[in-house]
């Protein structure tokens, strides 16, 4: 379970103010923001204090270093060639798991539902077309089997192909009990994959719906309402 | 820490253009190494003309009188150690002439195939490696820490502050590995090729490769810095450029003029030259009037005063001349301690200072020379009075015994070797800090 209780962030554009939210065990939250929740990401990931307010995952852990085995933060991965090119895959991931006390056999398990091939692994990170490394980089992110996940508009910029293996764990997830807040800006994909969305507007959640009534509202209506 | 090493070995070592730069600087090192052994045959083969030469002319000359005015030539040579440093020694191919003028003349031949043996700046195995390595490490600093995403990323595996310092430290392990063993290598292979390089020539160049190591380890820590400054940005090669300059050009330079800056407070070397002229002077002079108002004197009794100016000559005015001379020195080597506290304020800078000490070409080689030949013009001094005025023109015989006529200078380390290497590492730690808590600040407000 995620709680995030009376959030207020004031610096710049990062602005939230007094966020609450609770996100249940198998639920998936999609909250959204016409500039993305970066900030918001950021405090959850534990690289950025709030101003004021509380953050926790499954009643005690807060945002942190210690908080990895509750929560497991997937960032949006913007370019491949921002991120360690010079290795090769397969090496990569034999020094996260040593480095990061993963589980090999997990992170494998996720490459297996995405039908990664095993030849990838000989090749270098830069070489790898970007939805490759992505599927690496989601199961590095999935291996610790946390029961919360915070993912930060990951999917955007991706080919069908992958966001349709990324619902598929997404999904595979939620029905193993996870928590999962979804944090971005594309209201059709949130209709999509949510249980339930929230809109947040210059820093204030103004809406909430559940999926389900949002498919009978106008999904248009709400996008130039609150995300134009 | 295992974990890192395999990793950034594979990093490092599996990279084509890595590969490409570390071949490139291997081939060019071992080069200039090949070179500078050449170049030290070749000194031994113009020595054995040198001394041949010397010992033809000395059983030419005549007389004392002859051999006073001719004297002998004295020839710098330094150690073999220098065939590393070539073109990074102070001192050019230097010889003097020892003979009874009152001017010490210090000279560098630019005649016949020594007129094309000056290479220029860094073109040798110290300075490939120092030019060449210090770009390499600058750009896998750089690349070390790949971007703030990756960091970002690492940092909810493990403390940033582990990431990054096992990183540094698995990267600079195997990047020191390369550098030591390829000097420790072309040592070995120079020492095969029959160089025979003496035990305190082995401990100089092992305490010149731990300094050059550090100076290279600055480097890679000040590209890690640059980049974490720059935040990671692409276009930030114009940046690397102007670190490197300052750092490997400019800021040596700098310390350069500022020296001579410094050597402009001590008086010409002319006016000493002068001072000393006029002091030989005056005793001629003295020595004229004498004999002017004894015209008609006897062969004998002139022979008789010229020995008791001889004896006269010895105990004041040669004193006195050397005493300016040594007084000269001293201030001089003043100025060159003072150069060389300065060179240890920055890694570069010092690496310059410590390349030409080691070289056995630096400028205490050359202190110690100017008192070998100061030491040997008195002894020569003595010899040819002695000979001349006091055993009345004996048979000639050479003052030159053994190898006197060479000085066999040594590789050396600056005095202040030990805080160089300090200020380095300290200079290491800063960086690496800064790096740190900009990093910090970067990823958490990024």
């Amino acid at each position: 379970m995620i709680a995030i209780h009376d959030l207020n962030l004031n610096r710049g554009e990062a602005q939230l103010d007094s966020l609450s939210l609770t996100i249940e065990n198998g639920e998936i939250y999609f909250l959204l923001n016409r500039f993305g929740l970066d900030f918001l990401f950021q405090v959850l990931d534990g690289l950025r204090q709030a101003d004021a307010g509380e953050v926790r995952f499954n009643g005690g852990t807060a945002p942190g270093r210690g908080s990895t085995g509750a929560v497991a933060c997937i960032d949006r991965v913007a370019e491949v060639a921002d991120f360690e090119t010079e290795a090769r895959l397969g090496d990569w991931i034999d020094f996260l798991c040593v480095v990061g006390g993963l589980d090999r056999a997990s992170i494998f398990r996720t490459l297996l539902v995405c039908n990664f091939h095993e030849s990838h692994l000989k090749r270098k990170i830069r070489d790898v077309a970007p939805d490759v490394f992505m599927q690496v980089y989601l199961a590095v992110s999935l291996a610790g089997d946390s029961p919360n996940l915070v993912i930060n508009d990951f999917i955007r910029g991706a080919e069908k192909g992958f966001e349709l293996k990324f619902n598929k764990l997404l999904l595979q997830k939620k029905a193993q009990g996870r928590a999962i807040l979804y944090l971005g800006s594309d209201i059709f994909y949130a209709s999509e994959i949510a249980d339930r969305v929230g809109f947040i507007k210059n820093g204030r959640l103004l809406f909430e719906a559940d999926a389900a009534d949002l498919k009978e509202m106008d999904i248009k209506d709400l996008y130039l309402k609150f995300l134009n | 820490m295992l974990a890192f090493l395999q990793f950034e070995g594979r990093r490092i070592f599996g990279e084509k253009k890595n590969l490409i730069f570390f071949a490139f600087i291997a081939l060019s090192s071992a080069y200039f190494a090949w070179s500078g052994l050449h170049e030290y045959r070749s000194f031994l083969e113009e020595k054995r003309i040198f001394l041949n030469l010397e010992k033809e002319k000395t059983s030419q000359i005549t007389s004392y009188a002859q051999y006073g005015a001719f004297g002998f030539r004295l020839l710098y040579e330094s150690s073999p150690l220098n065939l590393f440093f070539v073109n990074s020694s102070v001192l050019q191919d230097l010889e003097s002439n020892i003979d009874n003028f009152e001017a010490i003349r210090i000279e560098s031949s630019f005649k016949g195939n020594k007129l094309f043996l000056k290479r220029g700046y860094f073109k040798d195995f110290a300075g490939i490696l120092f030019v060449f390595g210090s770009l390499l490490m600058l750009y896998l600093g750089h690349a070390a820490l790949a971007s703030q995403a990756y960091l970002r990323f690492m940092s909810r595996r493990m403390s940033l502050n582990r990431c990054c310092c096992l990183t540094t430290i698995a990267r600079l392990f195997w990047l020191d590995l390369f550098f030591a063993a390829l000097a420790l290598g072309l040592y070995l292979l120079i020492r095969l090729a029959g160089v025979a390089f003496s035990e305190s020539e082995l401990r100089v160049f092992l305490l010149y490769l731990l300094f050059l190591v550090l100076v290279l380890d600055f480097f890679y820590l000040l590209g890690q810095l640059t980049t974490v400054l720059l935040r990671f940005r692409k276009v930030f090669f114009l940046w690397f450029f102007v670190v490197w300059f300052v750092c490997v050009f400019l800021l040596p330079e700098m310390n350069r003029v500022s020296v001579f800056n410094s050597s402009r407070a001590l008086e010409s070397a002319e006016k000493v030259n002068l001072e000393k002229f006029r002091n030989l002077m005056s005793m001629e002079r003295q020595f004229r009037e004498l004999i002017k108002v004894n015209p008609a004197a006897p062969l004998d009794q002139i022979k008789l005063m010229q020995k008791k100016f001889a004896v006269q000559f010895i105990n004041s005015s040669y004193l006195l001349n050397t005493g300016l001379e040594t007084k000269y020195l001293r201030e001089v080597e003043g100025v060159i301690f003072g150069h060389g506290r300065q060179s240890a304020v920055f890694p570069t800078m010092f690496y310059q200072f410590l390349t030409g000490e080691a070289s056995g070409k630096g400028y205490y080689g050359y202190l110690d020379f100017m008192d070998y030949i100061m030491k040997l013009r008195s002894r020569f001094i003595h010899f040819y009075l002695r000979k001349r005025y006091e055993e009345g023109e004996p048979p000639m015989e050479s003052f030159v015994k053994g190898g006197e006529n060479v000085f066999r200078s040594h590789s050396r380390l600056p005095r202040n070797y030990w805080w160089g290497v300090l200020a380095t590492v300290m200079y290491g730690i800063g960086i690496a800090l800064l790096t740190l808590w900009r990093l910090r600040r970067q990823l958490s407000l990024a």
